[in-house]
């Protein structure tokens, strides 16, 4: 969320509405009550977003965040300085390594999976201990735990390819209201817009009487469908009344051209809209990073597609004063092998891999953790997808060791119970 | 006594030298005694081939991996490039020299990705990522002339056998000709987009005219790759050769694979009698030579082999050379529990094919 006091920024998606600041304000923390610092602390957290972008395959971290020169089993790019001193990125990353400083990289993930069918889940919903039930995905756990940050606006916004709808199953156990708006291309959902014919009090009427219906349906049918469907209906009526989001008419020529005309370009533009319009949650999800073949090829042609719309975001989220509050997290279910394949691919490699993390209390200009000479394994401490859980949800201010989740009268922890938060990356 | 007749049908591998890093480039020698590969050490190897165990050797000079090898024709000059745009010029006869004759810094903005000599080796000719064809005088490396007209890289190259036409075959499955003879003026388009691939959800383009090959009269020019790519991640596609009819510029045929390999052909060589032979890849598996008569679109003959990048055609035009892929025991995904104790890289496979029937007592 924008720091009210910023001025820098003039875009139209930026200006705080009022009723982001009731939202801030609202339930029983008063203005004059500010300067208590456990309701400020409250307050601070009201402010966090998150904004997930996810390289779905697996991006290598050989051709991007961890190129080790002239080590055994580095890719043929060059490494190239970045503006943190001694510190080096791959060629494909010329935008990301010039604002390095504004970021932070983890080198040594170790994780479990190195499947994705089985990994994405796991990654994406923490891989906490198993106790027989359906843990959400991470934009589910925070829109859970944190709630909208714009009582106006869906927690949970996923931005991808393909279709759009609501996503109800990334929610797991705390159920469909919990789950993703998913804008199909990070367009608006269809049917956005109410057709002329209709009133606003015939669309009103329809409204009370379609609640009808699902109470009546409800009260001897299961409940689940029947809260998706209600769900995703009120997102699509809170969106309806701000339609101006998806107004791109209203997009900046030159943040067009900064973040690239590229599905992930303009999926982080819009990422970037959405969380200056108040959405917790943002997901941008890119397919087909999963290079097993003509890696180098298509590492070639695919990474420049990441490096300069994160680039755009982070320097955009630090000159408007929101990377303080709005935590990036730039990942894949896993790296790549070092080994080079028979059709000159990497595949999976779960044992050693980066990630990139920013703003909202992580650090800047840090690089936590090595690889040994080859990349091949963690050299010192490696970090599973538990730490990287405990590292987020502690610098959204949620404490991870004293929070749990309630679900049927069982208390169950939000994140892997024997895992803890990344120290180092965190400021 | 009069050796027997060449017949691809009846190729068997009566040579190999295992290496234990990959090679993804390998040549012969103009006298075909000596092979130059190349790859990830970034190391330019040299193997003496006239004893009885090939005598190892390696230059070292590029700072990445190797991307392209060329012989000069006549004189004792091998060309190397690399994915950073250097090409370095070696005398590999020369056994006490182990610094290049001469360098070009940057010869691309990137991966110089195909090196081509002109017959009479005056010019050599480098293009790729930069898809701007350059050629630079052999004797010290300077640049002669520069030409544009393609709209992504470039990755091959080849010359006629009569040294009057340059071919160069781009990403998008664009072949343009130059007339050599007339100051390198761009002659025509053939169309080769077969070989690409856009899907609507792509990230990027696949495929491209990885390979040309003119036969041995010139009449004909074979353009490999693969159609039909299902995907920018695993890049799954039909091995798939088209056969330009040279003088009208129309395909002639398009020739395909019956096995399972599903990545382009990256090399292709034309035989004597006519017979063209290319080489795949596949993933985790093995791959095939696949041998074709120009007019039948199934193949004549295939050998099963590993995947390999690069076939070398030997002066004698009876024996390929193929820089083959050779398992370490720890590709796929995840590390087993014996990678914790030895991680192994890949390495490479150097086969010499022969090209005809297998005498009896070998």
């Amino acid at each position: 969320m924008p720091h009210p006091g910023s001025t820098s920024c003039q875009s139209p998606f930026h200006a705080l509405s009022r009723r982001r600041v009731l939202g801030l304000l609202g339930g029983s923390i008063g203005f004059g009550s500010l300067v208590q610092p456990a309701i400020a602390r409250e307050i601070a957290k009201k402010n966090k977003q998150v904004c997930l972008i996810w390289l779905d395959g697996g991006i290598s971290q050989f051709e991007s965040w961890h190129p080790l020169p002239g080590s055994q089993f580095a890719g043929p790019f060059r490494s190239i300085p970045t503006s943190i001193p001694g510190i080096h990125f791959s060629e494909l990353l010329p935008h990301t390594a010039r604002i390095a400083h504004k970021i932070s990289i983890i080198r040594s993930m170790c994780t479990k999976d190195p499947n994705h069918s089985t990994g994405v889940p796991r990654i994406q919903r923490g891989d906490p201990i198993d106790r027989g039930v359906d843990y959400p995905y991470l934009g589910s756990a925070v829109a859970k735990l944190l709630g909208p940050a714009d009582p106006e606006l869906p927690p949970y916004v996923w931005i991808k390819p393909g279709n759009g709808g609501f996503i109800a199953r990334e929610a797991g156990f705390l159920g469909a209201e919990y789950g993703a708006l998913a804008l199909g291309d990070g367009k608006a959902p269809i049917h956005i817009h109410r057709p002329e014919s209709i009133s606003a009090q015939q669309d009103e009427a329809r409204q009370i009487l379609r609640e009808r219906a699902n109470q009546r349906f409800k009260s001897y049918r299961g409940s689940s469908e029947i809260d998706a469907y209600e769900t995703s209906y009120r997102m699509a009526r809170q969106l309806m009344a701000r339609k101006d989001i998806f107004d791109d008419t209203r997009i900046d020529p030159g943040d067009r051209e900064r973040y690239g005309s590229h599905p992930l370009g303009r999926h982080i533009l819009r990422a970037r809209h959405l969380l200056e319009s108040g959405v917790r949650f943002v997901k941008v999800n890119s397919y087909h990073w999963d290079t097993h073949s003509d890696n180098f090829n298509m590492s070639q042609r695919l990474i420049p597609q990441i490096d300069q719309p994160f680039a755009a975001l982070i320097d955009d989220l630090d000159e408007r004063g929101m990377l303080d509050d709005v935590l990036v997290v730039l990942m894949s279910e896993f790296g790549r092998t070092p080994i080079i394949n028979s059709r000159l691919g990497r595949d999976h490699w779960p044992d050693c891999w980066s990630l990139a993390l920013a703003g909202c209390g992580i650090r800047r200009g840090a690089i936590v953790g090595n690889s040994d000479r080859d990349g091949v394994f963690v050299d010192g401490t490696g970090y599973d997808i538990g730490d990287l859980f405990h590292t987020i949800f502690s610098v959204l201010g949620i404490d991870p060791r004293r929070k749990k989740y309630g679900h049927k009268g069982q208390k169950l922890a939000i994140a892997h119970d024997e895992c803890g938060p990344i120290r180092e990356v965190m400021t | 006594m009069k050796p027997p007749p060449l017949d691809a049908t009846a190729v068997w591998i009566s040579r190999e030298i295992k290496f234990p890093r990959q090679l993804f480039r390998a040549r012969f020698s103009p006298d075909g005694h000596t092979i130059a590969a190349g790859g990830q050490d970034r190391l330019v190897h040299l193997w003496d081939l006239r004893g009885e165990e090939p005598l190892h050797r390696s230059l070292n000079g590029h700072e990445t991996w190797l991307s392209s090898l060329a012989f000069h024709p006549t004189a004792p000059r091998l060309f190397t490039a690399d994915y950073q745009g250097v090409i370095h010029c070696w005398n590999y006869l020369d056994e006490n020299s182990s610094k290049p004759i001469w360098t070009i810094p940057s010869a691309d903005r990137d991966n110089v990705r195909s090196l081509v000599v002109t017959p009479d080796g005056r010019h050599l000719i480098s293009a790729g990522d930069d898809a701007i064809i350059k050629f630079w005088r052999t004797d010290n490396g300077k640049e002669f002339i520069r030409l544009e007209g393609h709209h992504d890289c470039i990755f091959s190259l080849a010359v006629s056998p009569d040294g009057k036409h340059l071919v160069s075959g781009d990403l998008l499955g664009t072949i343009r000709q130059w007339d050599l003879a007339d100051g390198s003026k761009f002659v025509r388009v053939l169309d080769a987009s077969l070989l690409h691939t856009r899907g609507e959800q792509f990230l990027a383009d696949v495929g491209g005219v990885r390979s040309l090959a003119f036969n041995a009269e010139g009449t004909l020019l074979a353009a490999g790759g693969m159609k039909d790519a299902k995907s920018n991640a695993f890049c799954p596609g039909k091995p798939t050769v088209l056969v330009f009819d040279w003088l009208n510029g129309k395909i002639r045929s398009e020739l395909r694979i019956k096995g399972k390999s599903d990545g382009p052909l990256n090399s292709l060589c034309f035989l004597s009698n006519g017979t063209l032979a290319g080489h795949t890849e596949i993933l985790h598996a093995n791959s095939e030579l696949v041998f074709w008569k120009i007019d039948q679109p199934d193949p004549l003959h295939s050998l099963v082999n590993p995947s390999a990048y690069e076939l070398s055609l030997h002066p004698d035009g009876r024996q390929l050379l193929a820089a083959c892929y050779l398992s370490g025991g720890s590709s796929g995904n995840g590390a087993r529990k014996r990678d914790r104790e030895k991680y192994i890289s890949n390495g490479s496979t150097l086969r010499v094919f022969s090209l005809y029937r297998q005498p009896a007592d070998t």
